[in-house]
């Protein structure tokens, strides 16, 4: 980045007047060159301030056995990777935590990206007045906070009072109200439908952007040629999607992995049920729960660490494909 | 651990509210002070009211200005955790009994006994609001106010079908099962699966400890034979009987509260404070609701949990004595009786406690009764609340009602997670 800012300073140097000395031109080229990094500064500044410094304590916490007492005292308690090996050797980790944080992840994120390019398709293929129409309902469906959502979704669920046990019942297909909530299946099936419903609209509305810039002459030309609309979508259209796309799932990846809310606010979803366990209500119940800061530092730089290389890998493989 | 119970003997030797005036105002004088404190918010419907004119009586005593700040229940423990970690604690600050020991551990609070003491208050605080307020015997809540939790029931349900207030565990199950046979569309006794102060009674009430200390030692009495035959009636009361509904499997006592609004429910455990509430909600239960204390299992009372607040001194005050002049103001006297009788909690103060259930109308007589012959306290150690944060109990009540679980497994469980938390250091 700083070679394509410095090369326009650096060629206006060389073409200042020849009559500046040798030493005054290095002097100016040096400060040239700096020029960038000076108006850089404020900005850089204040995001090391705002977001480097956090981090560094972060890291600095999760090897510490940090609660109140030390928050009081100001005093530093380190214990090594004591925190760490806590969180790796805990059973549920492995046994509940994990499989329902990763395949409810799995899950939410190919529901998300199949809902959302669906509709995305369905609305390039649509006049001006209902693309207008329908964009404004799912943007509703985005712009409603998820803590509404979810309790707008365990209303409908309800055992007793709720919309489905009513019209299942009413249909005949269910002799006795069920509670959805404390089944493991069940429940995550609710958490997935909110969770969907509040996520497709941004890979819809993003997918949506690409798709209006696909050229429309290849994919006539395939069409004409006899390819059909699977075709012509998997040949044509996701292959010049393919950076939408990576930015779409790797989003939608940490996203879906870090869901605390839309499970905490259900009901037995605050750790009482301990089958539905997830990584983020896992780690707030571990730690904050019981003023365990460092613990909670130490989970989450392993969060950190593993949606990294998550992302990585999702960059090596969508992005070297598309060098071959 | 057996001095859960209250004693009613100081309640005879309390003495009348003089208090109020003992520590006088000659330590403190606070020209020109101000000092900040943290309320929390929804107690009291009136405490703007309340707290201006508290102001005024507290500059007229002292001369140094009040500035309460109201919290929410919510986001306060987080509140305070911020405000500890940056330097900007209250100098006084309402606290909920569970956290107080939390607190007091590690080091924000300021102990209090020798204010306590100098004002002749020993011996006339409630002691299930004390006992919770204090750390390794030393004190660090002063007691302001408790509610403490009964049956609600509905007096018009119970007439209509002849139904008597039970006094024995059978004859609530009687009771019960004939709500159900009368009334088929509610729900006769709904068994929250998300509401741990609810359990205990079954346990205490049955002779079952929910932990107890020897030496440095914790152990949790819930796989004992006491506490699983309580829990196993208060459970069957559901699974056998079915006298709550599948969805109370997940209820929390919030949505007690919000049914029995709605007129769905014959009887529920719920707290002193909500009567009101629901006759707020929904104004055509007036006169439709009553409470008894809860029974024990052949006569008596079974005990049940006293939840409440405290006002804590935080050890960053820089004057201390005008802090404790504040706490002395709001728990004794006609403040501390006058914030009971507004928010519909009973005051910590024996005498004042002694005057309010004097007055009470017939729907708080039965909490009276129950705060003064049964009310309990859980196990005071600050490592509870990480018990609570881990939902030990409620995880095990919710496992058997879901049927994921026996009561012999889930108590086994329970209680040996209990132990280990309970003894961490």
């Amino acid at each position: 980045m700083t070679t394509t800012v410095k090369s326009p300073a650096a060629s206006g140097s060389t073409s200042s007047p020849a009559g500046a000395g040798g030493p005054r031109r290095r002097k100016r080229a040096a400060a040239a060159a700096s020029r960038p990094w000076l108006l850089l500064a404020p900005a850089l500044i204040v995001l090391a301030a705002l977001l480097l410094w956090p981090l560094i304590r972060v890291l600095m916490f999760s090897f510490q056995d940090y609660g109140l007492r030390q928050i009081v005292s100001g005093d530093t308690n380190f214990i090594g990777a004591g925190n760490y090996s806590e969180a790796l050797s805990d059973r549920q980790l492995w046994t509940v935590v994990l499989p329902n944080t990763v395949a409810f992840a799995v899950a939410a994120v190919f529901c998300t990206v199949v809902l959302g390019t669906l509709v995305a398709l369905l609305m390039s293929n649509l006049g001006k007045f209902w693309r207008t129409v329908v964009g404004s309902a799912i943007m509703v469906a985005w712009a409603m906070p998820a803590v509404t959502g979810t309790y707008v979704w365990v209303w409908i669920f309800d055992a007793d009072n709720g919309i489905v046990n009513q019209l299942l019942m009413g249909a005949g297909l269910m002799d006795e109200p069920f509670n959805w909530f404390t089944n493991r299946w069940t429940f995550y099936l609710i958490v997935l439908i909110n969770v969907v419903h509040h996520g497709f609209p941004f890979v819809a509305i993003t997918v949506l952007a690409g798709l209006l810039g696909v050229s429309k002459e290849m994919l006539e030309a395939a069409a004409m040629d006899g390819a059909g609309a699977f075709r012509r979508f998997f040949q044509i259209t996701f292959p010049s999607l393919r950076q939408v796309f990576t930015v779409v799932i790797i989003l939608s990846t940490i996203w879906d992995f870090k869901v605390f809310g839309q499970v905490y606010l259900m009901p037995g979803g605050s750790g009482t049920n301990r089958s539905v366990l997830n990584l983020g209500v896992w780690s707030y119940v571990e730690s904050f729960g019981q003023n365990r800061y460092g613990f909670g530092s130490a989970i989450a730089v392993l969060l950190t660490l593993v949606l990294l290389a998550v992302t990585i890998v999702y960059i090596r493989v969508l992005m070297k494909e598309e060098e071959l | 651990m057996k001095k859960r119970h209250l004693p009613l003997a100081i309640l005879a030797t309390a003495a009348l509210g003089l208090s109020a005036c003992s520590a006088g105002s000659s330590g403190s004088s606070g020209d020109g002070e101000t000092l900040n404190v943290w309320i929390m918010q929804g107690t009291n419907a009136e405490s703007e009211d309340f707290f201006e004119r508290a102001g005024e009586a507290f500059t007229e005593r002292t001369g140094a200005t009040l500035n309460v700040e109201m919290v929410q229940w919510a986001d306060a423990h987080d509140r305070f955790v911020t405000a500890i970690a940056g330097g900007t604690t209250p100098d006084v600050a309402e606290t909920g009994s569970t956290w107080t020991a939390e607190f007091a551990e590690s080091g924000a609070l300021a102990p209090i006994g020798d204010y306590v003491s100098e004002a002749g208050l020993d011996g006339k605080l409630v002691e299930g609001l004390l006992e919770p307020g204090k750390l390794d015997d030393t004190l660090y809540g002063m007691p302001w106010y408790a509610g403490v939790r009964s049956m609600v029931y509905r007096t018009d349900l119970f007439d209509a079908a002849g139904i008597a207030v039970p006094t024995s565990w059978d004859e609530f199950r009687d009771a019960a099962l004939a709500l159900k046979e009368s009334n088929p569309e509610i729900i006769p006794f709904p068994v929250a699966g998300d509401a741990e102060n609810l359990t205990y009674p079954w346990v205490w009430g049955n002779g079952g400890e929910v932990a107890t200390q020897s030496g440095d030692t914790w152990t949790s009495g819930l796989d004992s034979k006491e506490a699983r035959d309580g829990i196993q009636f208060y459970t069957d009361l559901a699974l056998k009987d079915g006298a709550s509904t599948t969805g109370a499997t997940t209820w929390k006592e919030t949505d007690i509260l919000d049914n029995f609004a709605q007129g769905k429910v014959g009887m529920a455990m719920m707290g002193s404070w909500t009567p009101s509430a629901i006759l707020e909600k929904n104004p055509e239960l007036e006169g439709k609701i009553g409470s008894f204390a809860i029974p024990g299992p052949e006569g008596g009372y079974s005990p049940s949990m006293l939840g409440g607040s405290h006002l804590s001194m935080f050890e960053s005050s820089e004057n201390k004595d005008l802090a404790w002049e504040f706490i002395d103001l709001m728990t004794t006297g006609d403040f501390a009786a006058e914030w009971a009788t507004q928010s519909g909690y009973f005051p910590g103060e024996t005498s004042a406690l002694e005057a309010t259930v004097a007055d009470a109308d017939e729907i708080t007589q039965a909490f009276a009764d129950q705060m003064v012959d049964a009310g309990a306290y859980l196990p005071v150690t600050p490592r509870f609340g990480a018990v609570q944060a881990k939902k030990t109990t409620n995880t095990m009540i919710q496992s058997i009602l879901s049927g994921e679980k026996t009561v012999e497994q889930a108590t086994a469980d329970a209680a040996s997670e209990m132990t280990s938390i309970l003894n961490e250091k």
